[in-house]
């Protein structure tokens, strides 16, 4: 009893003091409710889900061995197999899980208020999310790092493994342009913005050829000159907005910042990466980790109140302002990588598997570092909900719906039931040193402002507030644009090896026509969308994101059936629904979101109603009631809305055959294994014995069979 | 005070790839004593060009 009670103990206070913070959350009323409590109950209940259920997963379902060597142990080549240290690893898996998602998601749900977000976030994390990274990092793990697209055709068949592909693929695509997409709004018409990102390239260029030849290898001594520059740069842009000379010429339109991005995503694309990519991959991470940590440092300081409610009409009627739909099933498509993210699983099945010293240690490099994703998505919730709602409205509601001036916005905002004065928005702009801040959607410019009222009241105040916000529009920019750089680069290795079944030259990456044609072709693909997008009647963010999360909810189904596949194959079948029960909710989520995509009769939600309503007005040869409720303003409109929702709403068939596809190749397979008698096939590495220690240490031993 | 600095400072050196040369190294001379290790230079170049040629995906 005794030892029971110091064992557990500990557990009953981080249960009573996760149980308080839930209920103050749940339960209080007024006007604001302060930060501290929704960290303490995201802290709490992540402490106990990695205590109990990471630790239940992994002695229970997977039954990880340390008595088995890892790959990384036994195909050791000092290159991409090599036993890396649990921390540094963790450093590194994090540091490629997380990127702009987590951050932009919540903030477009916060419409909903706080809540919803937030409760799927952390139980999300817990009981889907971290799930399938640390299952899938095992699987992989046990299989010498395959890809998930490998595992797929091997555990579940071929046509399963070929839906796969097709669809990571055109995932791509979506997410390259929606990051692209959010980039572009948050720098068109703001001088400081542009002219600081545009300055990374220079600095990236510099810090490239430093790495190269002059000092090679002395990577922590060029990331600091790096981001001192880079900041530099911040406070340089501050003077470009200021100066009377140079502000117009840094000023970019939405669409001469496509083309910008277009162009540069070429020419990334065909460089040598040590030129551009690998140093910009360095500077990325550096202020990501930073600014991550800086923000949690920030909020535990300043505990700041959030007012927003803690639901807004908009969680039942699904008329929100931001993004159309209820909150089942839009707010989890919304929130994906805070919670769930079907990307992860292919940084847990590729680069990482091939790394890990011990089997134990997937709990805490696949759960844990998701949990930290996790904790950085509550985060950027808090710094949306730390705003006014009337401002979070003024920026995020769709900008057809706000029009041009403080006043149109301000009155718009009244009609969604809040409020706030048009002088308080134009106050607000000029506290960041921007213009307007009216129709800044996509979520980075809200976060930071957040960001920049919570550094601020930490270091600088009101002097520094321009700055912090740049400094966040900058980081999130610089990220996003690495993640383009370098996913062009992977889909454009993908093209150049499905071309290259057909036409051999095509799959040899160093042939310049090759890189040439596929760069085009990928960079083309994704600046269409972001074109179309930017130029959107009905508002890009509104029409695209939904699309990117239902893309990235389709590769966690993926990722998540072939884990049930796996689990029932190793004789698990008991334990299956660790896996089965996420992989449930999240078709049902990602279908339903399809179905109402595609079959809506709401022309706010469907495609296809919408392309009906612009066939009718063309026909018509003026606008319908429908297309004026919806905001469009010309005939024009009605022909770019025909285009785009056809695009749109075929995507939306084909991620939905995609995924009923993969999950009935599957149960065909569950079929035969549970009820058809069927001999389980693994494609396991068979098991030989580590010889390391949990520190990567060669374990020293008594010769066997000694005379 | 000084002691926790200088177990950042290794971490950072150690996530960042800055010693992997030196590990390369001990690595080397433990297997292959007998063949020309690569200068600093010649590796991280070796390191960089396989690391992008085999892009692993990462997510958003």
């Amino acid at each position: 009893m005794n030892n029971g009670l110091r064992r557990y103990g500990i557990w009953v206070v981080v249960a009573l003091v996760g149980a308080l913070c839930w209920g103050v959350l749940a339960l209080a009323r007024g006007e604001t409710i302060n930060a501290g409590w929704l960290l303490f109950a995201a802290l709490a209940s992540y402490a106990i889900g990695y205590r109990f259920y990471a630790r239940f997963i992994q002695y229970r379902v997977l039954e990880t061995d340390d008595s088995r060597a890892t790959p990384a142990e036994r195909l050791n080549n000092g290159r991409d197999f090599e036993p890396m240290d649990r921390r540094v690893l963790f450093g590194h898996h994090f540091a490629a899980i997380a990127g702009a998602g987590p951050l932009v998601g919540p903030v477009l749900a916060a419409q909903m208020g706080f809540l919803p977000g937030t409760i799927w976030i952390i139980v999300g994390v817990i009981l889907a999310g971290a799930v399938q990274d640390m299952t899938t990092l095992f699987f992989s793990m046990r299989r010498d790092g395959k890809s998930l697209g490998q595992m797929a055709r091997e555990e579940i068949g071929l046509v399963g493994g070929a839906a796969a592909l097709i669809a990571v693929l055109s995932i791509m695509v979506i997410l390259l342009a929606v990051l692209a997409l959010v980039v572009v709004l948050a720098l068109a018409e703001s001088p400081w913005g542009s002219f600081s990102l545009a300055m990374t390239i220079p600095i990236a260029l510099f810090m490239g050829v430093y790495m190269r030849f002059l000092r090679p290898g002395r990577v922590l001594e060029v990331s600091v000159i790096g981001v001192a520059l880079l900041i530099l740069a911040i406070f340089g842009g501050g003077w470009i907005a200021e100066s009377s000379a140079y502000a117009g010429f840094w000023t970019f339109s939405a669409n001469q910042l496509v083309f910008a991005l277009i162009v540069y995503g070429f020419v990334a694309s065909v460089l040598p990466v040590w030129l551009l990519l690998a140093p910009r991959d360095y500077l990325s991470t550096f202020m990501k980790i930073g600014t991550i940590i800086l923000l949690a440092v920030g909020i535990a300081i300043t505990l700041p109140p959030m007012h927003m409610p803690k639901f807004t009409e908009f969680a039942f009627n699904g008329q929100g302002p931001v993004f159309a739909g209820a909150l089942f099933p839009f707010v989890f498509i919304t929130i994906a990588c805070g919670a769930l993210s079907g990307f992860h699983s292919l940084v847990a099945s590729g680069t990482t598997p091939k790394l890990i010293q011990k089997e134990s240690q997937v709990r805490v490099i696949g759960y844990g570092a998701m949990l930290m994703e996790s904790f950085v998505a509550v985060m950027a919730i808090i710094a949306a909900t730390v705003l006014d709602p009337g401002i979070y409205f003024a920026m995020n509601a769709n900008p057809v719906l706000l029009g041009d001036t403080a006043q149109s916005a301000a009155q718009a905002v009244s009609g969604f039931g809040f409020s706030v004065d048009a002088q308080t928005l134009t106050n607000t702009a000029q506290a960041v040193g921007e213009e307007s801040i009216i129709g800044r959607t996509g979520g980075a410019p809200t976060l930071a402002v957040g960001i920049s009222q919570i550094f601020s009241s930490v270091l600088g105040g009101t002097a520094l507030q321009a700055f912090w916000y740049h400094f966040a529009i900058m980081f999130e920019a610089l990220f996003i644009l690495t993640t383009v750089d370098a996913g062009t680069r992977v889909g454009r290795f993908m093209i150049q090896d499905l071309v290259g079944n057909v036409w051999r030259p095509f799959a040899r990456t160093s042939w310049l026509p090759g890189n040439l044609v596929a760069s085009a072709l990928i960079v083309g693909a994704w600046g269409y969308f972001l074109y179309a997008g930017v130029n959107d009647p009905l508002g890009g963010i509104n029409q695209l994101f939904p699309l990117f999360g239902i893309a990235n909810q389709l590769l966690a189904a993926v990722a998540l059936t072939v884990g049930t596949t796996i689990l029932i194959k190793m004789g698990k079948l008991r334990y299956a629904w660790v896996t089965g029960i996420p992989l449930a909710w999240d078709a049902a989520v990602t279908l339903t979101a399809s179905w109402q995509k595609i079959f809506s009769p709401d022309p706010a939600i469907g495609f296809f109603a919408q392309r009906a309503a612009a066939a009718e007005s063309i026909e018509a040869g003026k606008l319908s009631d429908t297309l004026k409720a919806l905001k469009a303003e010309s005939i024009d409109d009605a022909h770019q809305i025909l285009v785009n929702t056809t695009v749109d709403g075929v995507l939306s068939i084909l991620f939905a055959v995609m995924i009923i596809i993969v999950i009935a190749d599957a149960a065909r397979v569950w079929y035969g294994l549970i009820w058809g008698g069927k001999q389980p096939d693994m494609s396991e590495a068979p098991w030989e014995e580590s010889h390391l220690d949990a520190e990567g240490k060669e374990i020293e031993r008594e010769p066997v069979g000694a005379r | 005070m000084r002691e926790h600095l200088r177990a950042i400072w290794e971490y950072l050196k150690e996530i960042s790839g800055e010693n992997a040369y030196d590990r390369y190294l001990t690595v080397h001379a433990a297997t292959h004593p007998d063949k020309r290790a690569m200068t600093r230079g010649e590796f991280y170049r070796a390191r960089q060009d396989e690391k992008y040629n085999n892009p692993g995906s990462r997510c958003p």
